[in-house]
């Protein structure tokens, strides 16, 4: 797949961060390509499928008789089935395409080895493939997260195999002498990836632990998915969108080292939490709890770091959604982080545990995070990577209002219609009829189905979009303008 | 489409992404920062101390609370409020006497006594609607902590057996078994507590099994 046949002059050679120039722009941009977009298009094919398998267990709670006849659309069976299409789907392949485009641009080489990664692309969603097939099947793993039979998981470790191998020689042979923040990230993200799913495997299927440990790995694998493997590659993207559009740099060294240790120290004991009122010993839920809160120091210190540079550049907003997305993500980062650590202490937890809540907080991390700056970062790279521009505003327009407001009905309905439900179970006296509590929870179901609803339009214009900007002629000059390299920064740099 | 500016974005919004840094100097101005000493110092000094200040009270407040609820790292202290083994020497809960008489009743007597306490006539003497069981609770403890042995009259029938010390029960599970007895199967007499037992038990000792003649001085 490599591509140097269009620079004869820069073959690649070891990049002893010395003698190697660093390839154009354009042209890694260029040789990239066939990768990113197999892995952004089967991303945003698994966001469809997603949208609507979410749509129809979001109506299954309200309207128990939808779609009930057909044994592989039964509730037990389609909501882990949105489960593993929305996380191994469109979560990761989406991570995968922004992931390597941020990093053969700042390895700044030409793509080398790119059959690697088509051939991961390829295993990958097969194996996503098996995995839903499976679940809708009956084949399920009882673990939230990790619903998937054990025959998918060795063809997607397969897969990652390869983008292992890729990743770590790109950065080996990169061209450029410094790693920048979002390397950093992307490389941690790529090596917990493999080492959290290997042992979830391995301890809650093949070779079960026995009794309540099976249940602490499950958790510590599902919130480690979320902490340690989507919100690394959201915080690389958002890490490179935010200084590119605005031309400055990251606002402190400091802070982003800080932020980059202290997160992925803390946020992997954080999904303990999830234990409480379980029948753990005592210390573990404590240590989730306590983790929870110190996760703050980084999600603080992070915060600082994007705000402070978009600090007097908030009308760049209008102009670039890009930037708008991934803005968007990184305020819910901040905002679901604080509520995560309010929410992990066990007295909130007596009133919120298995309400709705949890899933609005879910989602508020899965989609209104991580799936917001995932698409910042495509509405970034897809255009470059096409050497075409974006055909229309108002497409973009519908995507970001459709998705912002869903995204926020759905939390509010789940998040407010949770916590009623769980004050009312907590409160026999005044409630003694469970019915009645669930009835009163209707209301706020129908809300998240209409948010469900709303997103699913934006989805669908997104959609409609990419495959617009895929069949659209390359225009060379939109190509040109759009990975020419200006020298504001230079400046800054001395 | 192609009259596209980057540094002044125009009013068809949305159209693309300006690129205002490129990576190289993405890289550069970080590299720069990293290696840059007086930083610090520069628009924001009293950032850092804030951050370090924000660091110590998270580091507070989660020490507090490991302290309090963190159950000192014992793998056998499941509820953060209570102890180790806390499930298994509840204080706090309530207990069932007569469930728990009933259970101890299973277990010791019912192979003699019977499961409705009727007994077996030639063999073993009824519980049910005797005095032996309804009246003297000084007679019946000892009875059940010594045993008893020789002939004995209960409801105009006469029995000579054995029956055999149960001293080895709990003062609690024989105040239980007792009280289930007492107020079992028709009969209504008061409980008899497990420091009445305890008294008891402190107050003879040991001893073989008493005969029908010497509980006389206990009957009231």
């Amino acid at each position: 797949m490599s591509d140097s046949s269009a620079n004869p002059d820069k073959i690649q050679k070891r990049g002893d961060s010395s003698g190697a120039e660093p390839a154009a722009l354009s042209s890694i941009d260029h040789s990239i390509r066939v990768p990113v977009v197999l892995f952004a298009a089967a991303a945003i094919a698994w966001l469809l499928v997603g949208s609507v398998f979410g749509l129809i267990t979001s109506f299954k709670l309200h309207t128990a008789g939808f779609l009930g006849n057909w044994e592989w659309l039964t509730y037990g069976r389609v909501r882990p089935a949105t489960t593993t299409v929305f996380l191994y789907g469109w979560a990761t392949n989406a991570g995968f395409a922004a992931g390597f485009w941020i990093m053969a641009r700042l390895s700044r080489n030409l793509l080398q080895n790119g059959t690697l990664l088509n051939t991961a692309a390829v295993f990958w969603n097969i194996g996503v493939l098996v995995a839903v097939a499976g679940i809708l099947l009956g084949d399920l793993n009882a673990r939230e997260g990790l619903e998937m039979p054990g025959y998918a998981a060795p063809i997607l470790l397969l897969a990652f195999v390869f983008i292992a191998v890729w990743t770590v020689l790109t950065f080996c042979y990169r061209r450029s002498r410094h790693a920048y923040v979002s390397q950093w990230y992307i490389l941690a993200a790529l090596f917990w990836f493999p080492a959290i799913f290997g042992i979830a495997m391995l301890m809650t299927v093949y070779a079960p632990a026995r009794g309540i440990l099976q249940s602490v790995v499950g958790w510590w694998y599902t919130h480690n998915l979320y902490a340690l493997w989507l919100t690394p590659l959201g915080l690389a993207a958002v890490y490179y969108i935010i200084p590119k559009v605005l031309g400055k740099p990251v606002h402190s060294y400091y802070l982003a080292s800080a932020g980059f240790w202290s997160y992925l120290f803390f946020a992997s004991w954080a999904g303990m939490h999830h234990l409480s009122g379980g029948p753990v010993p005592a210390w573990i839920v404590s240590t989730g709890v306590t983790a929870s809160l110190l996760v703050l120091f980084p999600v603080f210190i992070i915060g600082l770091n994007h705000h402070l540079a978009m600090k007097g550049n908030f009308a760049v907003l209008r102009t670039s959604p890009g930037l708008r997305f991934a803005y968007f993500g990184a305020v819910a980062f901040t905002a679901v982080s604080v509520v995560a650590a309010l929410t992990s202490f066990r007295s909130v937890k007596e009133v919120l545990h298995f309400t709705h809540f949890t899933d609005g907080q879910m989602q508020w991390g899965l989609y209104a995070w991580f799936t917001m700056a995932m698409f910042g970062a495509f509405y970034y790279f897809l255009p470059r990577v096409l050497g075409r521009e974006w055909p229309s505003s108002t497409l973009i327009r519908v995507h970001f209002w459709s998705s912002a407001s869903g995204i926020v009905l759905y939390v509010f309905a789940m998040c407010i219609g949770g916590w009623i439900q769980g004050s009312q179970m907590n409160n026999p006296e005044a409630y003694p009829d469970f019915v009645e509590i669930v009835r009163n929870t209707l209301p706020w179901l129908v809300m998240a189905s209409l948010g469900g609803l709303i997103l699913l339009v934006g989805h669908a214009a997104f959609a409609l979009h990419c495959l617009w900007l895929l069949l659209l002629p390359k225009t060379a000059e939109a190509g040109a303008s759009l990975t020419s390299e200006p020298e504001s920064m230079k400046l800054a740099a001395k | 489409m192609t009259d596209h500016n980057q540094n002044k974005p125009g009013p068809r919004e949305g159209r693309l992404d300006p690129e205002a840094a490129s990576d190289e100097s993405l890289q550069d101005v970080h590299a720069a920062l990293a290696h840059r000493k007086d930083e610090v110092s520069e628009g924001f000094p009293i950032m850092p101390i804030m951050i370090v200040l924000f660091f110590s009270v998270l580091m507070l407040v989660g020490g507090i609370y490991m302290a309090n609820y963190g159950g000192r790292f014992d793998p056998l202290v499941y509820d953060e409020r209570k102890g180790p083994m806390a499930a298994v020497a509840d204080e706090d809960e309530e207990i069932d006497i007569v469930a728990l008489g009933g259970q101890v009743y299973q277990r010791n007597c019912q192979a003699c006594h019977q499961a409705e306490g009727q007994g077996i006539p030639g063999a073993f003497p009824p519980l049910v609607e005797t005095d032996w069981v309804t009246g003297s609770k000084d007679r019946l403890v000892r009875v059940v902590l010594h045993g008893l042995q020789g002939p004995i009259e209960v409801r105009g029938e006469q029995y000579d057996g054995v029956m055999q010390p149960f001293g080895h029960l709990s003062d609690q599970h024989v105040a239980a078994v007792l009280t289930y007895i007492r107020q079992d199967w028709g009969n209504d007499a008061s409980e008899v507590t497990e420091e009445e037992v305890a008294a008891i038990r402190s107050e003879v000792g040991s001893r073989g099994a008493w005969t029908a003649e010497e509980l006389e001085p206990y009957v009231d």
